[in-house]
């Protein structure tokens, strides 16, 4: 067989289209799992019990289900409360509700890498948890969760195509909607894994460049 | 006149482990003390309940008259009472040194960050690190990162330094210029606790000499008294021991006196 990328020309400004949406709910979905994240991962480690099992459920509940279900549930599901989402926003909220799962253990994996004594040392010079938080562990942590943190970015980027299931033209979506007018299957999803791959190197790329600048040791 | 530090019947486990069994001590105002004794003594237990990183199952600690145990003292009023070094230095990282030094007394002491940086520059000075203002801990020596610690400890102006094992992470080379730093500060009529294995600077800087061994004092003296006159056999047995590794005579050889 012969591949004929020139099929899918007259349909490039899709696939621009839909490269826009992805990049955005990926960019979105993020922001929000960061947000939550940052939040649940450090809530697992209060001296507070009650706030600490209610972040170890949550992540429990979000790491335990698919993705798709979850999206399914926002998306599906909350109209039957009288919720009515907007696909993009439903899409959004569920890729943000899981990723915190995910980043919220990062964050949490973060926090407890930095030696206890960094703790003391603060603590007998009369910081506040909160201020020992804030000035020395965090920034510290973030350092050590940058990895695992770009790791999770391409995962989401990748995960981004379920949110085709929502009738949101993303790329995955429109490689389906240009496949049904050419028929041209193999090479509209090599052109569209082609562009993930671009999304998800240049994603990497990015972190491990923050992480060579953040570097301290 | 009212002690630096009173601790009364101060027990401690960790679980089943007694590390502290009815520790009584009591320092006075600008007196050096050193606690010297075997690994698994409870010498830096004693100094951790001391500033309040341990709670304590039974017993009393006083400092300057205020009883601190048990979390009774807010965090600012702590820092003002005490000041800790531990063996591993503990620096922040990500920090400058003059940022390590400035960032307790700006966030807790409330000063200004100018007024601070003076202050930090000041004690880094006055540890010889004036010319690393700017440098992070990484690039600098064990010896010169506890400078900073010791620095850092004193910008909160304390009026007691604990010690804990400060030298004992440090190549040999090293641990000279953190025990000069030590003695200035001794000098200076710092009230200090230092746990340590330096048993000569033990003998040389400190007021009187405490022996611990299995979580109790075995004896205490002053320096003379304790190094070249012990009386209890663990303790003789104990500075024997050290003087071997050390290759010196600490202890005045079995019969003889100095």
């Amino acid at each position: 067989m012969t591949l004929d990328f020139s099929v899918l020309v007259p349909y490039g400004h899709m696939f621009v289209q839909g490269l826009l949406v992805t990049v955005k709910a990926s960019l979105f979905g993020l922001s929000m799992g960061v947000v939550i994240g940052v939040l649940v991962g450090a809530l697992r480690v209060v001296p507070i019990l009650p706030l600490r099992a209610l972040a170890a459920t949550y992540i429990y509940v979000i790491r335990g289900t698919p993705l798709l279900i979850q999206l399914f549930l926002i998306y599906f599901g909350l109209p039957s409360l009288g919720i009515n989402l907007p696909a993009f926003v439903a899409g959004i909220i569920g890729i943000g509700i899981n990723s915190g799962g995910y980043v919220g253990e990062i964050v949490r994996g973060g926090i407890e890498g930095v030696p206890k004594g960094h703790w003391e040392a603060a603590r007998v010079l009369g910081l506040s948890y909160g201020q020992t938080m804030r000035c020395i562990i965090l920034p510290q942590a973030v350092r050590n969760m940058l990895p695992a943190f770009g790791n999770e970015f391409v995962t989401l980027i990748k995960e981004s195509s379920l949110l085709s299931t929502l009738a949101i033209t993303e790329l995955t979506m429109v490689g389906q909607q240009v496949r049904s007018v050419t028929y041209a299957s193999f090479e509209t999803f090599l052109l569209v894994g082609g562009i993930y791959l671009l999304l998800t190197s240049v994603a990497g790329g990015a972190l491990q460049l923050l992480e060579k600048r953040w570097q301290v040791r | 006149m009212v002690a630096a530090v009173e601790v009364r019947g101060l027990h401690k486990s960790f679980g089943a482990l007694t590390v502290l069994q009815g520790v009584d001590l009591c320092i006075g105002e600008k007196e050096v003390v050193s606690v010297i004794g075997p690994s698994g003594s409870g010498k830096s237990t004693l100094a951790r309940c001391i500033c309040c990183l341990e709670e304590i199952q039974q017993g009393e600690i006083l400092l300057h008259g205020e009883r601190v145990d048990g979390g009774r003292l807010r965090n600012k009023a702590m820092a003002h009472l005490v000041g800790m070094i531990f063996q591993q230095f503990n620096l922040w990282p990500h920090l400058t040194t003059l940022e390590n030094v400035c960032l307790a007394p700006v966030r807790v002491l409330g000063l200004a960050p100018e007024a601070a940086q003076e202050r930090g520059a000041a004690l880094l000075e006055r540890v010889g690190l004036g010319n690393k203002l700017g440098a992070r801990p990484a690039q600098l020596s064990g010896g010169q990162q506890q400078r900073v610690a010791i620095a850092r400890a004193l910008a909160m102006e304390p009026r007691i330094m604990l010690f804990d094992e400060p030298t004992s992470a440090l190549d040999p080379e090293l641990v000279g210029e953190v025990l000069e730093v030590m003695t200035d500060l001794a000098a200076s009529g710092m009230t200090m606790l230092i746990i340590t294995h330096e048993m000569l600077f033990a003998r040389e800087v400190s007021h009187r000499v405490i022996f611990m061994a299995d979580g109790n004092i075995v004896e205490e003296g002053t320096p003379e008294a304790l190094f070249l006159n012990p009386r209890m056999p663990r303790t003789k047995s104990f500075l024997h021991r050290m003087s071997a590794h050390f290759g010196t005579a600490l202890v005045a050889e079995e019969g003889g006196r100095r």
